[in-house]
């Protein structure tokens, strides 16, 4: 058996055994699979993977999904807003113990706004 | 105050010991800095007791902010570094590092090499997001806080946190599929409360 062969079955029976999906490329035989892929999604998604890694991503609906799923939290989290504040106990606190070590002079009776 | 007066002249007076200064300083940057804690810690107390370490300690070092950097992201670099000396002192795992804070296999994203269901696009919301952030191992939330929503770069969260770009590379992955994995079951549920 050649050696492309040979890879081109262990895929194959790679696939079969563990349900890994592998993207069939006419020609190719040492193709890269959601596994290969996916080990090195973390190192990739945010710069950009190498031209086989993209190629993967073209034409594999799971990762191409799985990469597109991420990326939308990671933009979804860009819009996330401070919208809470913190209780006006927080600058009490604050002020209180600026007072002790003299750091600030008592100010008239006043509240932050 | 002190109202309508320039951040920089706030700044400067600040640094001069006026109190009032420093005040509108804590008004205009509160939100920023209590939010941050609260995303870090998921603890409404532990994020208030953060806040007011952070602007003391802004007190005592407002005098050596030189403007090399913006006055937000200087204070912004502060209180980050208040929230993991807090952690460190803890003593919880997720600030320990390397691979000694990874969560364990069962707090982990499932990978997801054969399953093809409906994508995400359009269906999360701010409070959805929110609470699944909240409810992330410790480890995952910090890094996912710091690159995702707050923009620091993994160059940077490394060498906050004393680990490597690869190991916050890895870390912020993991977050985010574990965010997928809670995020999908939540459209499940709502989908499942609505039938």
């Amino acid at each position: 058996m050649r050696t492309g062969e040979a890879i081109a079955m262990a895929t194959k029976q790679e696939t079969k055994a563990t349900g890994i999906g592998a993207v069939e490329i006419p020609g190719r035989d040492n193709q890269m699979n959601c596994a290969d892929f996916q080990r090195d999604l973390p190192l990739i998604i945010d710069s950009g993977g190498s031209e086989e890694q993209e190629e993967h991503l073209r034409t594999c609906d799971v990762c191409r999904d799985l990469v597109n799923d991420l990326r939308y939290i990671a933009d979804q989290a860009k819009l996330l807003v401070p919208m809470l504040e913190p209780s006006p106990k927080v600058w009490d606190g604050i002020e209180e113990k600026l007072k002790l070590e003299g750091l600030i002079k008592p100010v008239q009776a006043r509240r932050t706004p | 105050m002190t109202s309508g007066m320039p951040e920089s002249e706030a700044i400067e007076r600040a640094q001069q010991g006026d109190g009032e200064c420093f005040e509108a300083l804590y008004s205009m940057h509160k939100r920023r800095v209590y939010s941050l804690c609260l995303r870090m810690t998921g603890n409404t107390a532990e994020a208030e007791d953060l806040t007011q370490e952070a602007f003391l300690q802004l007190y005592r070092k407002i005098a050596t902010f030189r403007g090399e950097s913006a006055f937000s992201t200087w204070l912004h670099r502060l209180a980050v570094n208040v929230v993991l000396m807090h952690l460190r002192k803890k003593g919880l795992p997720e600030v320990s590092l390397q691979e000694t804070m990874e969560p364990t296999e069962e707090d982990g994203p499932k990978k997801d090499f054969g399953a093809h269901d409906q994508v995400l696009a359009g269906s999360i919301d701010r409070v959805n997001l929110e609470r699944a952030i909240e409810s992330l191992p410790p480890g995952y939330r910090i890094i996912f806080v710091l690159h995702d929503v707050e923009g620091y770069e993994h160059n940077e969260i490394a060498e906050m946190m004393g680990c490597s770009i690869g190991n916050s590379k890895s870390q912020l992955h993991k977050a985010r599929m574990k965010l997928r994995d809670l995020l999908k079951i939540t459209r499940a549920e709502r989908a499942g409360a609505r039938k």
